[in-house]
């Protein structure tokens, strides 16, 4: 067959194209438009490298020892909460005030519970 | 009469400009529609450059995702064609300049010597023949030769894809063609 310039053009356009992997598509939609957003925005990443930042200054000022007063200041608020917390007075306290709120709770758990009954009831009499 | 539309004629529905706004909008869908549209023709010009099925399928995926996160760059008027063309062909160049690099091989300069491809072409029919012409093809005739089969003869749009002048289009489709009737020719005669 003699291809001239015009014969050459329709053979050219009669072509079809290559017919691509049968999971580029999805793979291409997956990359883009359904890739699963990010955990934390850029700003959320940013000031957790703040906080991490300012927490390895303080680890590190506590191992090179040249912060005293900041380890006796956390030395004395370790020492008040191991106190108050294992202090008779402040358990005995605790466990009232953990009885009275679960006392409290039995009048007030079933109240939605039966409001929402007789909402039930209700439509199904209509 | 010569089919002169683009390969890549747009199916019924919002133009790609549309598409693009309505993505930048909020509306991903939109965009999946415009991968709908061009992942078999930026397929088509990716593998045509690189001649590897799995290294055409990363540069295809390569210039969606490029073409995604850089959708405000698209300037409104354009053509999404050209652009996501654009796109995949850097992405090839890229790729074929990394080859080069860590290979020894050289580069399809040059149309392939070998007689494999005219031996394997007198076998086949008309179309068959034409792809392994297309195939041997130094790289720089290939590419303007597929972009012309995808966007028909708009050579502004071609020479936009390839960061060429009009001119310089102009002859290298030119010359393709010619090594094409050669090649053509060659295996009608063999």
């Amino acid at each position: 067959m003699n291809f001239d310039d015009d014969a050459l053009d329709r053979a050219l356009f009669a072509l079809e194209l290559e017919e691509p992997p049968a999971d580029l598509r999805a793979s291409i939609l997956t990359a883009t438009v359904y890739r699963p957003a990010p955990m934390f925005s850029f700003y959320e990443v940013l000031a957790l490298g703040a906080i991490a930042a300012v927490l390895l200054l303080l680890v590190a000022l506590v191992v090179m020892g040249g912060a005293s007063l900041f380890v006796h200041s956390l030395q004395a608020i370790a020492t008040v909460i191991s106190r108050t917390l294992f202090d008779l007075s402040t358990l005995t306290w605790i466990a009232a005030g953990g009885a009275t709120a679960m006392w409290l709770s039995i009048f007030t758990v079933f109240q939605p519970a039966m409001a929402s009954g007789r909402k039930v009831d209700v439509k199904q009499h209509r | 009469m010569l089919a002169e539309a683009p390969r890549v004629a747009v199916k019924p529905g919002p133009d790609d400009g549309s598409l693009v706004a309505m993505t930048l909008g909020g509306n991903s869908e939109a965009f999946a529609t415009l991968v709908e549209r061009y992942d078999r023709a930026v397929y088509h010009l990716a593998y045509r450059t690189l001649h590897d099925v799995e290294e055409a399928r990363d540069a295809t995926q390569e210039a969606f995702f490029k073409a995604y996160r850089s959708l405000r760059t698209f300037k409104p008027g354009s053509k999404f064609s050209t652009w996501i063309f654009a796109i995949v062909y850097h992405a090839c160049c890229d790729r074929l300049n990394r080859r080069k690099r860590y290979s020894n091989e050289e580069m399809p300069e040059r149309a392939d010597p070998s007689p494999g491809p005219e031996r394997e072409a007198i076998a086949m029919d008309e179309a068959r023949r034409l792809r392994a012409a297309i195939e041997s093809l130094p790289e720089k005739y290939r590419t303007v030769i597929t972009l012309y089969h995808l966007q028909g003869k708009q050579y502004e749009e071609i020479a936009e894809v390839l960061g060429l002048p009009m001119g310089t289009v102009k002859t290298h489709l030119f010359r393709a063609k010619e090594q094409l009737r050669k090649l053509l020719g060659a295996a009608e005669v063999n």
